[in-house]
Order: C-alpha cells, then structure tokens, then sequence
C-alpha cells in the first residue's frame, strides 16, 4: 500500500525564520548560558560510537529537528544539538540520544556498552536511524551490537496504536528519507519504547542546507513524504518529553473518535 | 473476747478419727450384743446407757478437752464500690442529676463503714481507677473526670485479677447505660468478667425514668469512608421520656477552617415507637480527620438540646491520591514527574499538557492531530475538588485562562487541597502568579513590581537549611544523597517565606529583597491545605544525570513520594503526632499528647484553632529533646465544637514543617446519646450474681457480708488434768461393769 500524501505547506512567518536561522546558527552556546528552562529542552544529540565522525549532509539534521519542533509545538529544543559518545558520563545528562550511521558498526567497546546500558537503565530513550536503510547493514549491526546492551529486549514492530505514532500527530505509518515499512520497531522496556529502530533514514529527510535546500531527495513521495517524516520526528520528540501522555484515559476515547473519522 | 472449746493439741488428726470410731464401734457392737441376748428392756437400757458413757469417758480421756480464751477486733469485709464516672451521670437523675444521686447513694454506704471495708474506686475507660477513700463525717462529693466510656466489665475484670485482697461484695452505682456488659445478656457478661471470682455485685440504680429528650442515638458509617466517593452515614434517632416526636428533619454538614459549614447531606427521620434511622449519602471529597456537624431539629419539650447536635470526626480514607497535573509545556522536567505520577500505583494522576501554543504552525489540520482541547474552566471549578492535589509545572496562567480561576484555586487550597508548584519559566513571577488570590496560599512572597525578575540563570547547588537536615519529608532523600544536591540550571526568583512556612532548602547566592537566603524549597499551610514551593526546574536531574546514576535514579522517587505524602498528611512525613487525650468533652478540661518523632527536638508550640472561625483559642509551648518521648499539654476547657491543633517544632531557620490534628469536642457526645437509665440491665447483672438492685437512697439496705473477727490474744486451758479424765473414764468403765453384772451379762 503506498501512503498517499497532501501537498507541501508553505510557511514563512518570522517565528519560523527565526528558528530556522537559531537551528542553523553556528555559533554554539555554551551549556551554561541557556535560557532558564533550556536544560529541560529537547535535545537531539547523536550518539558517537567507536571512530566513527558525525560529518556530512545530515549533520543538520538535529538543528532541523529542534527548529521544527519548536515552530510546531510549544516544547523547547535545544537549537544547537551536539554530539555525544557512548561511553562519556554525559550520555547521562539527558534522556535522548539519536545513533544512526550507514553499513556495518565496528562492535562496541565495553566501556560504550556499560555507557549505554546505564542510559537505558536510567530510563533514556535511544533512536536508531538506519541512513541506508536500502541496503539494511547499519540496522542489522545496531541490533547485533544493542543486543549486548540489552540482552532481554527484542525489538517488535510498533504501528499507530503506539503512543510514538499519536504523541502529538496522528500519523498512520513512518516514513523518512526513504518510504520503508509502515512501523518501526522497538524495544519495549516497562511498557514504553526506550530503544526505537528506523529503517526510513529519519535523520536523512531533516536534513537541510545553509540555503534552505534538501541535500537528499525523499523518495517516492517526494516533499509531502518529507513533511510526513518531519512529524514523525516531532512524534518521537513529544514522546520523549510527554512519555505515554497521549495514552492516557483522557485522551484514549478522543482519539479513538478522530481515528475512526468521527466528529 | 471469745470462749470457745477446742481438743487438745497434742493429737493430730488421725489419732482423734480414730479415737472417735472406736468409741463409735464399741457402742455399736454394745447394741448388737443387748439385741441378741433378749434381755428385759430395763436391763437393757441401763446397760446402753452405762455403756455410751463408758465409751464417752473413754474418748474423753483420749481426747482431753481444752477451753480457747481469745480477744481481738471485728473487722469489716472488704467492699469494692464501683462509681460510674462516664459522662452520663450527668444526666438528670432521681433528684437532682445522677452525679448527685451518686454522692447519696455513697453517702448511704459510708454508714455501713463500721461494718464493711469499702474501696471506693470509678469506672469508665479500662480498669477501675481507685478514688480517694469516703471521709468520716463528711458528705460524700464525687468529682471525678468525667469520660466518654462506661465499660463496666473492664472495671469488674481489674478487680478480679488484682492481686491484692478480694472483695467479699461490690457494689455498682450507675445509671445501667452501660458500653458492657451490652444489653444483651448482662448477666452472662458479669460472670464471665469476674471469672473465678465469686461473689455478689450489687447495683444501685441512678435514675430510673427517661428524660423527655429526643436525641441523636448513634452515627454509623456504611463502610469505610473514601474521598471523592459517594458513602453512607446512618443515624439512629431516639425519642424518648413520653416526648412526642413525629419527622425529625436531619442535616450534616462539614466543618471548615473558616467559614460557614459545608451542608452535606440532609433528610427526615420518621419516628416510630421512640426511634428512627436515616441514611444520608454524602461524598467528602478531603482525606483525613474531616469533622461532621449532623443536627436535627427537636421537637417542643426536649429537655437535653445538648444531645442535639453531634459533632463527629470521621477518618476518611483514599483510594488513591487524585492528583491532577499540569504543565505548560514538555520538558525533561515534565516527563520526569510523570513518570514518577504514573508509575506510582497509588497515584490516580489526570494530565494535561500544554503541547502547542497560539503560536505553533502545527501545519496540519485538526484530523491530523492528537490534540485535544485543554478544558481549564471545568477542571478548576466543578472538577476541581475532585482532586486531592494540584501540581503547576512551568505553567503560566494568562495564555490558558487560569488566571480568572486562581481564586478558586486559592479557595480549594484553603478547603484541604495541595498544591505544587514547580519552577520553570511559566511559573511564579514568571507566570503572573504575583498579586493574585493564589499567591496567597503560597508558602513564599512573590514580587509584584513591574521590573521584578522572574529567574536566575545561574548554575547553583542547592544548600539543606537545618529545618531540611531535620524534616522528616526529605529523610529520604537524604538517605540517598546526604547533604549532596545535583547542580542545578538557574532558579525562579522568590521572595521570603510567608510566616508560618518552612524554607527546606535556599539558593546559596541569590538573597530575598530582605536580605535572607532565597528559597528553593518551601513548604506551607494554608486553611486545611497544604502547599509547596519548588523554585526550579530541574529535579529531572536526580532521575537522569551522571549524578543520579549513583543511586539508578532512586533519589527523584524518594523527593517526590515524600513531596506528593506530606502535601497528603502521611504519617511518615510528620514530625510528629497529635492526640487528644481521652477525648475532648466541652466545659472538662483537655489534654493533648504531643507524640514528636525521634530527633525532634527544640522548642514545640501547638495552637489549637476553632474550626469555622478560624480563632487560636489556646497556644502552648513545650521544649522537646529529641528523645521522641510523649509530651502532655493541658489545652485547659474547650467549647463544643470542632477543632484544629496544630504543632510547630522549631523557630526561625529551624522551623520545621507543622502538623495538625482535627478532632471534636462534645458536651456529652455518645454517653448523652442515648439519656435513658437502663435499670434492667442493673437488675440483669445483680440476679446474675446473687447480688440486689436497690435505688440509690436505699443503698444502705443492701445486705453485706457479715464481720470478721480478728485475733489479738488466744489462751488456752484444760478442762480437767489428764488423770482426772483417766480416773473418770476408769470409774465409767468400772459402773459399767457392775451394771452388766447386775443384768446377767458378763
């Protein structure tokens, strides 16, 4: 079944501007001279494993991700995402890591994997964005390697009952650079998602040039796929910061009715 | 002095048995002997008779009799008089009330002093409590404490088991309306509290006819009363003493802090052969000691009003603590508590999340959202006091219209609700909380000036005040972390703590417009509720950072399980426990027990505040050491109604949290309850044990053991020496020798 998309949005007010250009600033602030509440704001920092160097097209990716996310909702994100390695105490200092490469991982250290599992131990949620989800080896590697993180989780494919998929969009399937499968996969730990596999290159449709261009194209459904992708990153970031918020009783039978078309 | 004959004591028992049976034997075998030989009846008789003698003389002779000379006193049995000092006996009476039928009866007693030793002691709550002994010649008065108890089996058992001497009688004065023995087999219930003690208890009645009254009998609660659900309260109306009663109208109401009463539930009861029952359904919707006015309107001629009016204090408990929580937009600080909320099992927590603003380009239409709308008219008016807390994180009031609730909110807080409000840049100054009818209820000042900062950015560690090394709300924490706090990114600027408040932890740096340490922590009262100041918004870091992977992050739980337990009155968060003392009675004197906690220590004042008026009627100081031992305080005569005692530990930085107790005070509460005399049940346990019921005049005519004489001096003598008894059994012998001799038997 091929999702079928709206058009592209059109937006340029000066908030979006603005966030767009604090997204892209390259000057990084230093952590300690944030607005107050900032410490508390979404961040998407990439995870670093091995000798492995964050560079390329999707390296704007996270600055993207938190300017979308603040233009469309009322979290704060940080504007200047950084990178964080596996086996540095401060993977510890907030709940959400993305890790997404392309091909085949060199085994993690064991240093990166108590790292890791003190991060999942402490209830962080980790992203694992495949960025060649085509040829599939960074999915199959990232498994192999969480494996040793988490011996007892499996991943299992989670749809829009999941509160991933209902965290502030209704959205009917994952979609990313790539169309892929309609659900993601996880692996469930205390009833919620904490490690979250992609195999849609996620980090590959946020990315945006210093002029406002996609450097990657979105295939097959085009801007209205990258629009898709771009909610479901907001999803992933309400999650992070609401939990399982939109699974609660308030919300259950409203959303139920929206699902089902009704008014 | 008394004479009386003995045996000599130089026999034991065995020897005079057998002396005696074979005196006994040879007479018979006499008899046998003159019914086989046939001879004239004369003959006969002579024989017998000499022969009884013979052996008569010969037992005497064995025995040797002795005369008992002894001197000494008369001394009384002892009589254990127990005295009804429940309220009741304050109740009209014979003549008079039943307190002073009491003084007569024992008036009437005092003169059968020469006879019987009488231990005067009172009965009511426990075991007999012994009361100081009737003086001669002087009118007997009984001013004992009166109780909210009649428990005369407790008191009859007390007796029984003590180990000093028994009574030979007791004797009971009282109105017969009795906790036990129930009215239901009193005599059975006497016996058995007396157990292997078996002797009379007599009973003199103190009233025998019922007052014209018609009273509020008994308040049951259907089952244990939950906050927020819907339970049942079952009255028992009495009318009584040829009162007529025809519908009695019925209302309960909740006492408040202040204000008015809060009208409940209301009904009529229909009074039949002297009683009815109604059930009234109310929902109570604060957990806790909460106290129940229920009234009823009496008919014309009731004689008792007292009993009118019931002031009840029911423990209402929760299922789970309702908690609504409210944030104005998701941050790691947001999720963090949820989750927290939400894995609690004994947290029911409704949330809702500001997730978009008027400003967000969502870029979607509504179908495509998860959103829903944020319903805050309805959550702060109607379902407001469905909630046993509210928790404000980062939430500003302007944009979502809480701010035309506040005072309602302020209102809820005051009526027993909590409140929390978290740091972030939506609250405090920053959410224009300043000058509005919720600061108020806050436990800190906010700056209402124009130009007044809302946070500071600066990293900080938090610093324990000595109130917070002491509180028991952050020994948790505590036990985790010590006296080490994470750093923390920047604090909402506060001003100082309102009075009565308790500041747990400051801002190192930043000092209030009055130059002391700004708050961080503050916990405060405000009516019946409780609220809390957290000035920061990153308590998120004791759940996820290096510094809580120390403890897995256990350290954000116990913050907030003890944050969540003292706004709910959890014992283990109090510094320490109130209690009342025997219960409060109007118009008698009071007395609080202060029970602190372990460590407590430093000087304690406890405020005693009407309910309603909201007026500190008593305030009482007390120095505690630390050793966690009870401390009494005399809260000297209340008037009926409800009350609030409240403890503050402490003073000035060291002032810890406070902690309050509500209770009710009675002019007679259950023992004016039911105002008529039960004399059958004073006649049920007097027949159960052989004793008499009398009227207090005639107590004197109770019949008494007898006296006892006790020895002082004991002589003894012989009759006769021994060989004049030897000489005169020989002389019988010899008489009836001749005699049979004469009769023709050898």
């Amino acid at each position: 079944m091929k999702q079928s998309f709206r058009g592209p949005l059109q937006v340029s007010t000066r908030r979006r501007a603005l966030a767009t250009l604090g997204g892209l600033a390259l000057v990084a602030a230093t952590p300690r001279a944030r607005a107050f509440g900032e410490e508390g704001a979404f961040n998407p920092r990439v995870l670093i494993t091995g000798n492995a160097r964050w560079e390329g097209v999707r390296t704007s990716a996270p600055a993207r991700w938190s300017a979308e996310l603040m233009i469309r909702t009322s979290a704060p994100a940080r504007q200047t995402p950084g990178t964080v390695r596996a086996d540095d105490p401060l993977l510890l200092a907030e709940p959400f890591a993305v890790w997404g490469a392309e091909g085949d991982v060199p085994p993690l250290t064991d240093r990166e994997v108590s790292g890791l599992r003190r991060f999942i131990a402490l209830g962080g949620v980790l992203l694992v964005d495949d960025f060649a989800p085509e040829d599939g080896s960074f999915g199959r590697a990232s498994r192999r390697e969480l494996q040793r993180v988490v011996p007892e989780g499996s991943p299992i494919p989670i749809g829009p009952e999941n509160v991933v998929f209902k965290s502030f969009y209704l959205i009917r399937r994952a979609v990313g650079r790539v169309e892929g499968p309609p659900k993601l996969q996880a692996v469930i730990r205390g009833g919620v998602p904490q490690i979250i596999y992609s195999a849609h290159d996620l980090t590959g449709a946020l990315a945006r040039g210093a002029s406002g261009t996609h450097p990657l194209q979105v295939t097959p459904g085009g801007e209205p796929q990258r629009e898709m992708a771009v909610r479901l990153a907001v999803n992933v970031a309400m999650y992070v910061l609401c939990s399982t918020y939109k699974d609660d009783v308030v919300h259950e039978s409203f959303l139920k009715r929206r699902h089902s078309g009704e008014p | 002095m008394i004479r009386t004959l003995s045996l000599s004591a130089d026999l034991g028992a065995p020897a005079v048995i057998a002396a005696c049976a074979l005196a006994a034997l040879g007479v018979g075998l006499l008899a046998i002997e003159l019914f086989r030989a046939h001879r004239p009846r004369g003959v006969s008789v002579r024989v017998a008779l000499s022969g009884a003698l013979a052996a008569l003389g010969l037992l005497a002779a064995v025995l040797r009799p002795v005369s008992v000379v002894s001197t000494g006193t008369l001394v009384g049995p002892k009589v254990v008089v127990l005295a009804d000092a429940s309220r009741s006996i304050d109740l009209p009476g014979l003549d008079g009330t039943r307190r002073q039928s009491l003084e007569r009866a024992l008036a009437e007693l005092q003169k059968r002093g020469n006879e019987v030793r009488l231990s005067l002691y009172s009965f009511g709550i426990g075991p007999a409590e012994p009361v100081a002994p009737l003086a001669v010649g002087v009118s007997p008065t009984f001013r004992v404490k009166p109780v909210l108890g009649s428990d005369l089996a407790a008191a009859l058992e007390s007796v029984a088991r003590a180990a000093d001497e028994r009574p030979a009688a007791i004797v009971v004065l009282s109105d017969g309306r009795l906790d036990r023995p129930g009215e239901v087999a009193p005599g059975d219930a006497t016996r058995a509290a007396l157990g292997q003690l078996a002797i009379p208890v007599h009973t003199v009645g103190l009233a025998e006819a019922a007052p014209r009254d018609a009273s509020i009998r008994r308040v049951l609660a259907a089952g244990a009363a939950v906050a927020h659900q819907p339970f049942s309260l079952r009255i028992e109306i009495g009318c009584a003493g040829g009162l007529s009663c025809g519908d009695i109208p019925v209302i309960a109401r909740e006492l408040r802090d202040q204000g008015q009463p809060v009208m409940l539930a209301s009904g009529v009861a229909h009074v039949v052969e002297g009683k009815a029952t109604v059930e009234l359904s109310m929902t109570v919707e604060r957990a806790g000691a909460r106290i129940l006015e229920i009234s009823i309107q009496p008919p014309e001629g009731d004689e008792i009003p007292e009993n009118n009016r019931r002031f009840v204090s029911i423990d209402v408990g929760r299922d789970r603590v309702r908690v609504l929580h409210v944030a104005g937009r998701p941050t790691y600080d947001v999720r963090a508590l949820r989750m927290w909320l939400k894995s609690d099992a004994s947290v029911d927590v409704v949330a809702f999340f500001i997730l978009r603003t008027h400003d967000s380009q969502v870029q979607a239409s509504s179908d495509e959202l998860a959103l829903i709308p944020f319903p805050v008219d309805e959550l702060f008016t109607e379902q407001l006091p469905t909630f046993d807390a509210v928790v404000l994180q980062d939430f500003n009031a302007k944009p979502y219209g809480l701010d035309k609730h506040l005072k309602n909110l302020a209102r809820y807080v005051k009526d027993g609700g909590g409140l929390i409000m978290v740091g972030g840049q939506g609250s405090f100054i920053g959410g224009h909380y300043a000058d509005t009818a919720l600061a108020d209820v806050l436990p800190v000042e906010l700056d209402k000036g124009r130009q007044a900062s809302a946070s500071d950015l600066a990293w900080f560690s938090p610093h324990l005040t000595e109130a917070g090394r002491s509180a028991p709300v952050l020994a948790p924490l505590r036990a985790l972390l010590g006296d080490e706090l994470p750093d923390m990114p920047g604090a909402n600027i506060l001003g100082d703590a309102r009075p009565g408040a308790t500041v747990l932890m400051t801002h190192p740096v930043r000092r209030t417009p009055n130059g002391n340490p700004m708050p961080i922590l503050a916990l405060g009262e405000s009516g019946s509720g409780r609220t809390m100041a957290l000035a920061i918004d990153g308590s998120h870091r004791l759940l996820f950072s290096d510094f809580a992977a120390r403890d897995a992050g256990r350290a954000h739980g116990a913050f907030w399980d003890a944050m969540l337990g003292w706004l709910m009155r959890d014992p283990r968060f109090e510094p320490a426990v109130i209690d009342v003392k025997g219960g409060c009675i109007a118009g008698e004197d009071t007395t609080l027990v202060l029970r602190p906690l372990s460590g407590q220590k430093g000087e304690a004042t406890l405020r005693v505040v009407r309910l309603g008026s909201g007026d500190v009627v008593r305030e009482r100081r007390t120095s505690l050491d630390g050793s966690g031992k009870p401390v009494e305080l005399a809260a000297g005569t209340l008037d009926a109604g409800g009350y609030s005692a409240v403890v503050e530990i402490g003073a000035g930085a060291g002032k810890g949290p406070t902690t309050r107790r509500d209770f009710a005070c009675e002019k007679g509460g259950d023992e004016w309850a039911d105002s008529r005399p039960d004399v059958a049940r004073l006649q049920a346990i007097a027949a159960a044990t052989g004793g008499k019921y009398v009227r207090a005049e005639a107590a004197g005519s109770l019949p008494l053991p007898p006296a006892t004489q006790v020895a002082a001096e004991r002589q003894v003598a012989p009759l006769l020496p021994a060989w004049a008894w030897a000489i005169g059994a020989a002389m019988l012998l010899g008489a009836h020798w001749v005699v049979r001799r004469l009769g023709g038997l050898v």
